[in-house]
């Protein structure tokens, strides 16, 4: 085997081996190669010098050389040939050049290799006389060293049974910005941890030398040795993996399938993300995240998530911390967050750590970069709607950075060319900027701060504009108290708002706004006691202050009566306590506990029903006015959050979980889709909080060591209290909006398989979904029950799903993708008859839900065309070009139904009818 | 107040204008072949003559009027008593009570035999007495008339009101012919047109209110009907007749429900619409659906008569002529050299709907054409009757 006589090599030459060994006048390599196979570039080669090669025939025999040299070096000759491709070498003393694909060999042991003993006293610190001319390619010298340094932390003596925690941050070498998610570890004994959003690790192991080992996603793995005497502080810098840049490697977390704890979690990077097709040609985490098994959506042009059978209000996006109420522009046909300043996305479908609460369904985390701590550097894009770009760069170099980015739609330059006099009249327009600023004061404090601002301003045939608006700010500071505990405390504000104007007929000229704030401060702790302990606590108060709706005159002409709406305040908060116990390296439990509480603050005016009747305004028998302040209802209760694995072997495990969650504010739709217009109304005296309980169990296995990912969860939901309507209800400026909502029991279930190729030519995955959503209205009037109290399906209720994400690489520069779709159409209720009665024409409906769309199929397809992959270079660009709905598949959109010349006739509107080409630019500097 | 926004129409120019999308027919097989559910409109009148209607529903895109049932045996019962028979009508599909007073302590029910064999019953309701409307009265304002309607119960029994109106007004047509078309040739009119009409309009709309948040069974100033102030209808005498309905609370609901759902058809953004079926039941067939709710109870009305000298004169009240004017001229002596006057009049008036109004004549008398419009602006009998109502003043 290959791999013995590397090793033999190895060892001959580190037995034979001098430092510093002098060079001696070297052969150099002259003439142009052209495509030439490997196997005769390296005959070549070993013919004009004395270089002997060593390589494995089978992987380089699609390996082609490409090289102009002129009086070049072999090694230097080499680097260049072999730079754009995906193999590397490295040369010994001997002049034997060993050619491995992906990682290069040491050739050379450690400079250190033969000086360590248990002797503390005479380990090395970084040694400058390591070989220069055997560095590997691609790998920095700083990392090279780092690796083969033994770091000496703590102070004692390193002896005895005694156990230290090592405490530090992760880092990008290049850009100083953190890695989030790495896991450091050791394997003997089996410790691990992995990196905090801020790139922070705390691991604690027994004293001695270790080897901590690294990996993370986009980064190259990596390893520091210590000798650890006590706790102490290792800052850990790591190479970005350019040579994974198109692949959707989680490399660095091959067996996170099977040995992570998290089930039912997905993590996303932007690299993933950018190679999904979508319709616009701009990388869109929302559209990403629906390819995945379990998140669904009713139709295209609407990033409402529907998370394993619950409703769209019921997911908690968070963005740096602070909540974002609106994740789309211009009605869902794009989110609202700027690919280019994104680091990871979070999904947790179940098993929600206890960190956070307040939503029944799902967290969805978004994460951004921090900006380049080194140096300063930008990237941007054209797409065919929007243009956008970042810049990033630090304020003071490996101490605080800044990353900016904006993006905004130019489709109003395009309305106003066009010659139709009411689409010049038109405006459609949106724009968003994100910015982030990262100061770290010290080894034990650092602070962040995060502004985003998206707007949406469309105007149509100047009758009615629409506005609405996110704003968020959150302010973190991290403190280390001690290696083994540390805090985050972090305040952040929302606000949410929208405004429509109504201009064209100066009688009924008005404005209708709607505004909902959000303030929250929150201290969050994470303890690491020992190695089978990860501790998380803490505590958080969130206020929020709705103004629910006014309605007012605009202009002097206006006879519109002002409608104002009572404001609406709420304080919810909680506690919280976690604690992941690794039993045993097979077995680990996480157990955790949030117990939160909410009041409904004054002042305000509520009603109270007649017991036992229909809430409406005939059956209101009082109002009670509550003053400023005064507590109006109060609810609460534990959230209970467990979760644990179970390691069948090493590459297959089964995961439990269960947790309850309860939510506290309830957005208002009683429409399909998800619109601008919708409101949050927070739970009062009338109003009660939603309940949801999920049971899920799961199975993962991986094969060929861990490239291909299958897994198969399953679940059971079960929802209390959950808000569902009245025939025809009004929610808009409905002062006693309760009366036209009921509470609703939900059920859903389902069965999640997904099968994952991580590395190679061809990755994507492959999701199936079966799943139901099922609500029940079985109010004690009744009038108030739908379908007479039966369970029927709820809006998103789409049994199957399946989604296959597709790419192959053809080479470093070009790259496809695939998507395929395939869902059961949406249910509706359809009208089934028409009568006359009080002399007008009626219908009659069938039950409600009873009935679906057709079935949803689509295929996109997507060609990325990427630029040199030189690492020096003055601007890298990449072109995406696409093609949306390949088949020209007619997807109902909503069916429809509309009176015509006393016929009522149906309609299926389709968003996308044809296939949508598109091109887009993107560059980084 | 904006009930709903329009943003589904604004979504859809959106996509007009940003994408290809596209709106195309569609018609589910399950709407296209639905089952023919009998339908039943009417309540029982308990102090006066019963009407009720029996029909069937048809597919939602049929452009023929729902079919009536015919044949039915339809009775009123009262709970352990006597039966009262209703009689079809010479309108096929409606049946008719004889003048009948029932007991209001009692529970009574509609029962249908159709003549398929299916038999249908509604739930035995009690008897509710409607309060007498207290006014009608009305209003102008800048932008247009508004009809109210009050009234009370002293006894606190009623609550539920529903209202139904049905308006009269009077017509003029612009033009009064003086000659007809008749065997090929222009003669002097013999019968001639007459000159007012009386246009009759039931209400579509469902008016309902409660006084449940009163602390008094009463309803004032309800308002009913509103006109704009260019309305035809007010342009000489206008008349509404208003019917009040005592309801119980699940009629009430019924036609809350059924007024929101006929609001809305289930677009994108509109709100879910329900299915309501009512108070009447299959007693043979499980299956088989009847529509409708029946009550019982008695009806008040009171009348109110507008005329156009009582309404401000600022208002430009339209004639509902406008398009009529101007008249058409058929010319017999275009072009030159000129057809058959013969052939002329046969192209322009052989079509019942277009009539001629008076000859043109040169002034040594020859006739050189006619003025002429379609029927609908010269025989006001195309948009109300000629017979004068019995209470029109």
């Amino acid at each position: 085997m290959k791999h013995i006589y590397f090793l033999f090599y190895l060892l001959f030459s580190l037995l034979i081996n001098v430092p510093g060994q002098a060079q001696q006048t070297e052969k150099v390599l002259d003439g142009t190669f052209t495509r030439v196979p490997f196997e005769q570039f390296v005959r070549l080669v070993e013919s004009q010098t004395s270089y002997r090669f060593y390589f494995d025939p089978a992987a380089t025999d699609s390996l082609f050389i490409t090289l102009k040299a002129q009086n070049l070096p072999v090694p230097a000759a080499l680097t260049q040939a072999l730079q754009p491709t995906g193999f590397r070498f490295a040369v010994d003393d001997e002049k034997r050049v060993f050619v491995t694909a992906g990682k290069p060999i040491e050739a050379t042991l450690p400079s250190t290799f033969f000086q360590n003993t248990i002797d503390g006293a005479t380990i090395a610190r970084a040694d400058a006389a390591a070989p220069q001319q055997n560095t590997p390619v691609g790998r920095s010298r700083y990392v090279r060293e780092a690796e083969y340094v033994v770091h000496d932390i703590g102070t004692g003596t390193g002896a005895g049974t005694g156990k230290a925690t090592l405490a530090g941050h992760v880092r990008d070498l290049k850009s100083g910005q953190p890695i989030i998610g790495a896991t450091v570890y050791t394997e003997n004994p089996d410790a691990g941890t992995s990196t905090d959003q801020f790139g922070y690790y705390s691991l604690t192991v027994p004293v001695g030398r270790r080897d901590i080992k690294i990996r993370g996603i986009g980064v190259k793995n990596t390893k520091r040795q210590v000798f650890l005497r006590g706790d102490g502080r290792l800052e850990i810098e790591v190479e970005e993996d350019i040579t994974s840049l198109k692949e959707v490697v989680i490399e660095a977390e091959k067996d996170k399938n099977v040995a992570g704890m998290q089930m039912g979690l997905t993590k996303l990077d932007i690299k993933t993300m950018r190679q999904v097709p979508t319709a616009f040609g701009e990388t869109d985490i929302l559209r990403v995240i629906l390819t995945l098994p379990g998140v669904k959506s009713v139709g295209e042009g609407n990033t409402g998530l529907n998370v394993r059978g619950g409703a769209t209000d019921q997911n908690l996006i968070l963005f740096n911390g602070t909540t974002i109420y609106n994740p789309s522009h211009l009605f869902g046909f794009f989110s609202a967050f700027n690919p280019d300043i994104l680091q990871t996305v979070e999904l947790y479908k179940s098993a929600i750590p206890a960190k956070y609460g307040g939503r029944l369904s799902s967290v969805l985390e978004i994460t951004t970069r921090e900006g380049n701590r080194k140096k300063f550097s930008g990237s941007g894009g054209i797409g065919p709607l929007t243009g956008r770009l970042t810049l990033e760069g630090p304020i003071v170099k490996d101490k605080s950075s800044f990353i900016i980015s904006g993006r905004s739609s130019y489709s109003d330059w395009i309305l106003r060319r066009l010659s139709n006099s009411s689409f010049r009249n038109s405006t459609a327009s949106f724009y968003d900027v994100s910015a982030h600023v990262s100061q770290q004061f010290n080894d034990k404090n650092s602070v962040y701060a995060t502004g985003y601002l998206s707007a949406d301003r469309f105007r149509l045939a100047s009758d009615t504009t629409y506005q609405y608006i996110n704003q968020n700010a959150s302010l973190k500071w991290q403190h280390s108290f001690n290696n083994k505990i540390y805090g985050v405390f972090t305040g952040a504000y929302s606000h949410y708002g929208y405004d429509i104007t109504s201009e064209k007929n100066p009688v009924t000229a008005s404005r209708l706004q709607y505004g909902i704030k959000q303030t929250n401060l929150q201290a969050d702790f994470s303890y690491f006691p020992n190695t089978k302990h990860t501790i998380d606590f803490g505590v958080s108060s969130l206020l929020y202050q709705i103004s629910p709706g006014s309605l007012k005159p605009n202009g002097e002409g206006s006879l519109i009566a002002p409608a104002i709406l009572g404001r609406e305040q709420a304080l919810e908060s909680a506690l919280y306590v976690s604690d992941r116990i690794d039993v045993s390296p097979r077995f680990s439990v996480a157990v955790g506990l949030r117990y939160s509480l909410f009041n409904a603050l004054g002042p305000r005016d509520v009603y109270q029903y007649a017991a036992g009747l229909s809430k409406s305004e005939n059956t209101i028998i009082d109002t009670l006015r509550y003053g400023s302040g005064k507590v109006l209802a109060t609810y609460h209760g534990p959230e209970y959050r467990l979760s644990a694995r179970y390691a069948l072997t090493d590459n297959s495990s089964v995961k439990l979980s269960y947790n309850r969650t309860r939510q506290y504010i309830h957005q208002l739709t009683n429409t399909a889709s998800v619109s601008p217009a919708d409101i949050w109304k927070l739970s009062d005296a009338n109003v009660r909080p939603q309940v949801g309980d999920q049971y899920a169990v799961g199975f993962y296995r991986n094969f060929k060591s861990n490239t291909i990912e299958t897994s198969v969860e399953a679940y059971y939901k079960s929802l209390r209290d959950f808000v569902d309507y009245k025939s025809g209800a009004t929610l808009i400026l409905n002062p006693h909006i309760e009366t036209d909502i009921v509470n609703a029991l939900g059920k859903a279930y389902g069965v999640e398989v997904l099968v994952k190729k991580t590395t190679g030519k061809v990755n994507g995955w492959l999701s199936y979904t079966y799943s139901r959503s099922l609500v029940r209205v079985n109010a004690a009037t009744t009038s108030d029950m739908v379908n007479g109290g039966r369970y029927y399906p709820s809006n998103f209720d789409k049994p199957h799903d399946a989604t296959l994400v597709g790419n192959y690489r053809f080479s470093r520069r070009f790259s496809t993708s695939l998507n395929l779709t395939y869902s059961t159409g949406r249910p509706i209720t359809l009208p089934l008859a028409k009568y006359t009665s009080g002399n007008a024409t009626r219908v009659y409906y069938s039950e409600r839900n009873a009935y679906r769309i057709p079935d949803y199929y689509r295929a996109d397809f997507a060609l990325n065309i990427e630029g040199g992959h030189k690492v020096k270079k003055l601007a890298h660009s990449s072109w995406t070009l696409g093609l949306y709905n390949l088949t020209g598949r007619r997807n109902p959109y909503s069916v429809y139904f509309k009176s015509e010349n006393g016929q009522i006739k149906g309609y299926q509107l389709s968003i996308f009818g044809q296939p949508i080409p598109t091109i887009t630019y993107n560059f980084k500097f | 107040m904006p009930r709903r926004l329009p943003v589904y129409s604004a979504l859809l120019w959106l996509l007009a204008l940003l994408l290809p999308s596209c709106i195309e027919p569609y018609t589910p097989d399950v709407v296209s072949s639905p089952r023919q559910f009998l339908v039943v409109d009417g309540f029982i009148n308990s102090q006066g003559i019963t009407t009720i209607t029996l029909q069937r529903t048809v597919d939602i895109a049929a452009k023929t009027p729902p079919p009536p049932e015919k044949g039915a045996a339809v009775s009123i019962e009262e709970e352990n008593g006597s039966r009262h028979t209703l009689p079809e009508g010479t309108v096929k599909g409606t049946y008719s009570s004889a003048q009948l007073t029932l007991n209001p302590q009692r529970n009574y029910r509609l029962r249908i035999l159709t003549a398929a064999g299916k038999e249908y019953a509604s739930e035995y309701v009690p008897v509710k007495t409607t309060p007498p409307i207290d006014a009608v009265t009305w209003q102008a304002a800048d932008k247009g008339l508004s009809i109210y309607v009050s009234s009370h119960d002293a006894s606190n029994q009623t609550q539920y009101y529903r209202w139904e109106y049905t308006e009269t007004w009077e017509i003029t047509s612009p033009y009064n012919p003086l000659v007809e078309y008749k065997n090929g040739r222009i003669q002097n009119i013999v019968t001639p047109f007459p000159t007012i009409c009386w246009s009759t309009n039931n209400s579509s709309a469902i008016a309902l209110a409660s006084t449940t948040r009163l602390t008094q069974d009463k309803v004032s100033n309800y308002l009913l009907r509103s006109l704009p102030s260019t309305a035809d209808r007010l342009r000489q005498r206008y008349s509404i007749l208003v019917k009040q309905h005592a309801q119980t609370a699940d009629e009430y609901m019924y036609w809350e429900i059924l007024r929101k759902n006929t609001e809305n058809i289930g677009t994108l953004f509109d709100p879910l619409p329900s299915q309501l079926t009512g108070n009447i039941r299959c007693l043979n067939d499980e299956s088989e659906l009847a529509l409708g709710f029946i009550s019982a109870h008695s009806v008040e009305q009171k009348r109110l008569f507008i005329t156009r000298n009582e309404l401000p004169t600022t208002w430009r009240i339209q004639s509902g002529y406008e398009s009529c004017l101007p008249a058409d001229t058929i010319f017999l002596d275009r072009p030159t050299p000129p057809p058959p006057a013969a052939a002329t009049l046969q192209a322009a008036f052989s079509n019942p709907n277009y009539l001629p109004i008076y000859a043109l004549e040169t002034p040594t008398g020859t006739v050189y054409g006619y003025i002429s419009k379609s029927r609908d602006c010269i025989d006001c009998r195309t948009r109300g009757t000629a017979v004068k109502p019995d209470f029109w003043p």
